[in-house]
């Protein structure tokens, strides 16, 4: 009886894991030339990079209870105002460090109008996902910026990587994912602040009563993730050669999709950032495959989404039965 | 969990018979924008040419995401499709390209702009349309009279269309730009153009004052026939023609009131031109030219 509860323990921390293998092994069988290379999978963490930074800070948010639904028009407001300063030829850093303040910038509103003000974090960041993406379009007036106003090394940069072997590449933008990724797990398993926000996403009034500074923390960690926006919609502008306003905000549901598959790998439904990656590359992973095995695009998207509920009911299920 | 798997499991299956059908060659056409009209008539004829010509046409729509879009290049880049057609602005998806570029994919623009990394370009000529409209313009006047311009600098395809239109009413001695007016973006083009409108026409109220209106795309002529209608100087004559055939503009033409004339791109003669060049392609390994125009039409009230 133990063994059997312990194996659906099991499975129901690991089956969203499984399933995601699964779906890797499926796609292997069908596509066994091309799906399981090196190349590919290369592609595929290229292609999730920016989708993964923005969704291992938004972990952070959700951590602590909240989250946020501003990121995307923040991922649009960076890289546009990083490609407007480019424009009026402010330097390389010059223009990146004046995105990065933005997003720290947009992040400390959103963590005032939350932890201090009291506003709901949906009602909050609903306001300043229209402020951010309304400021992306004067910026910009509504305009693409491409071409010779954006650096050539900015382009460069989501081309390049480190060489692993002949013509393959661990391309740049994978690694910043992979810094966030490590950074975000120090952040959240091996610091004082990481462990208080565990607690203040568990039981706020608890941590409260226990001297725990709840709103400084809040505050921090949307800072944290609307700075994890920024650095997103950089990428994008390199990975694009050009800037868009509206760009990132297709980022937001897919991210919080992503966080909410991730907590279905955790034994009491927490943000986990192992979770987390698992979930943003099982969308990946499901894109990739299914472009390769020639499947609707729209039928995609259904599939997609069918998933995703599946996976989040089936945790659900199995944890009202225990 | 075995059930969840087995869900799982299940929907990937009922999507299997779509790929057991593979054919020797196959085209892959990417775009972020099939929910605009201009596309999907591109995307339906193009479908259609190559079905005629017995190739596999795999649809990809990013809705919008032009991200995803390079994504889902590199992706078919990766698949050995023998060929991919595009509908984006090709500087915007140059991982993309330069994807295709290192597999050896030849990539075709269907009405993108032209890039060195296309094999080929089919697209509409946009000093050609401007010409129809000029000349529509020249005509109806009899080459006498005062034109109002509505063009727009900042962007290159626009400001090609301004230039010509520019030159052919200068080329007439009795013809006199007496504005070239920017709209307003603020809230929108044809707001913009209309709140312009509206102050030329109070700053010239003698009737026949103004014989025409000429506008490098269809919103701003259609703020312009808002103002006239608005001031009631609707009978004044005032011929006015933009470029695009929108569906709006086709209306108004259609009610035969100020607005005479639009340039409607050929859609599907773009279409059938890119499967035949790709055709062309497929069998000799090259392409004529690397940027070819299709004709585009004049839409006034008799094509309604």
């Amino acid at each position: 009886m133990t063994g059997s509860l312990q194996l659906a323990s099991l499975l129901r921390r690991y089956g969203t894991f499984l399933g995601f293998l699964l779906i890797v092994s499926f796609f292997w069988s069908q596509r066994p030339d091309t799906f399981m290379t090196t190349r590919n999978w290369l592609n595929i963490t290229q292609q999730v990079s920016i989708l993964c930074v923005i969704s291992f800070t938004m972990t952070l948010v959700m951590v602590g209870g909240d989250f946020d639904l501003s990121v995307g028009s923040m991922a649009s407001l960076s890289g546009m105002i990083a490609a407007v300063l480019w424009q009026q030829d402010v330097s390389l850093f010059g223009a990146l460090g004046t995105a990065l303040l933005v997003g720290a910038f947009g992040g400390v509103l959103n963590g005032v109008l939350v932890a201090y003000a009291g506003l709901s974090a949906f009602v909050a960041t609903l306001g300043t996902l229209t402020i951010f993406s309304g400021l992306a379009l004067l910026v910009s007036e509504g305009k693409t910026i491409f071409g010779r106003a954006i650096p050539e090394i900015v382009g460069d940069f989501s081309r390049g990587g480190i060489p692993l072997a002949e013509g393959i590449q661990l391309p740049n933008l994978t690694l910043i994912a992979i810094s966030i990724l490590i950074l975000m797990g120090i952040v959240l398993q091996h610091t004082v602040f990481g462990r208080n926000l565990h607690a203040v996403g568990g039981n706020r009034e608890a941590s409260l009563l226990a001297g725990v500074p709840v709103a400084r923390l809040r505050l921090i960690a949307f800072a944290v993730n609307s700075v994890g926006a920024a650095i997103a919609g950089l990428m994008l502008v390199s990975r694009l050669s050009s800037a868009n306003p509206t760009q990132g905000d297709g980022l937001m549901l897919n991210a919080i999709a992503s966080v909410f598959v991730g907590m279905t790998m955790s034994e009491e439904g927490e943000p986990n950032l192992f979770g987390t990656l698992t979930g943003v590359l099982i969308l990946g992973v499901l894109s990739n495959g299914l472009t390769q095995l020639r499947i609707d695009t729209y039928v995609q998207q259904i599939l997609t989404g069918l998933i995703i509920i599946v996976a989040v009911l089936f945790s659900r299920l199995s944890l009202r039965r225990r | 969990m075995r059930r969840n798997l087995f869900i799982l499991t299940g929907i990937l299956l009922l999507a299997l018979p779509q790929f057991l059908f593979a054919q020797s060659r196959t085209v892959a056409v990417l775009t972020p924008f099939l929910a605009q009209p201009g596309t999907q008539l591109m995307v339906e004829g193009f479908e259609a040419a190559a079905k005629s010509k017995g190739w596999q046409v795999d649809v990809i729509d990013t809705s919008g995401d032009v991200a995803a879009l390079v994504s889902r290049m590199e992706d078919v880049a990766l698949q050995k499709v023998d060929v991919m057609v595009i509908n984006v602005d090709p500087s915007q998806i140059r991982n993309g390209l330069l994807a295709a570029k290192d597999a050896g994919i030849p990539v075709f623009g269907m009405d993108s702009g032209a890039d060195p990394l296309l094999t080929a370009n089919v697209t509409s000529n946009g000093y050609v349309m401007a010409a129809e409209t000029a000349t529509y313009v020249v005509d109806q006047l009899n080459g006498k009279g005062n034109v109002v311009m509505f063009i727009f600098e900042p962007y290159p395809p626009v400001q090609k269309r301004g230039a010509i239109a520019e030159s052919i009413f200068n080329n007439e001695p009795d013809i006199k730009i007496m504005e070239k007016i920017t709209p307003s973006f603020d809230r929108g083009p044809l707001e913009g153009a209309r709140n312009a409108m509206e102050a030329v026409l109070t700053a010239n109220p003698a009737k026949g004052s103004i014989q025409a209106v000429w506008a490098a795309w269809d919103d701003p002529a259609l703020g312009a026939e808002q103002a006239i209608r608005d001031a009631g100087r609707e009978d004044e004559g005032i011929v006015i023609v933009g470029i695009d055939a929108t569906e709006q503009a086709r209306d108004r033409i259609a009610a035969r009131g100020n607005l005479k004339a639009t340039v409607a791109q050929d859609f599907n003669g773009i279409a059938n031109t890119v499967a035949n060049t790709v055709e062309q392609y497929l069998k000799s390994g090259s392409v004529s030219r690397s940027q070819i125009y299709v004709s585009a039409k004049l839409v006034t009230a008799d094509d309604l």
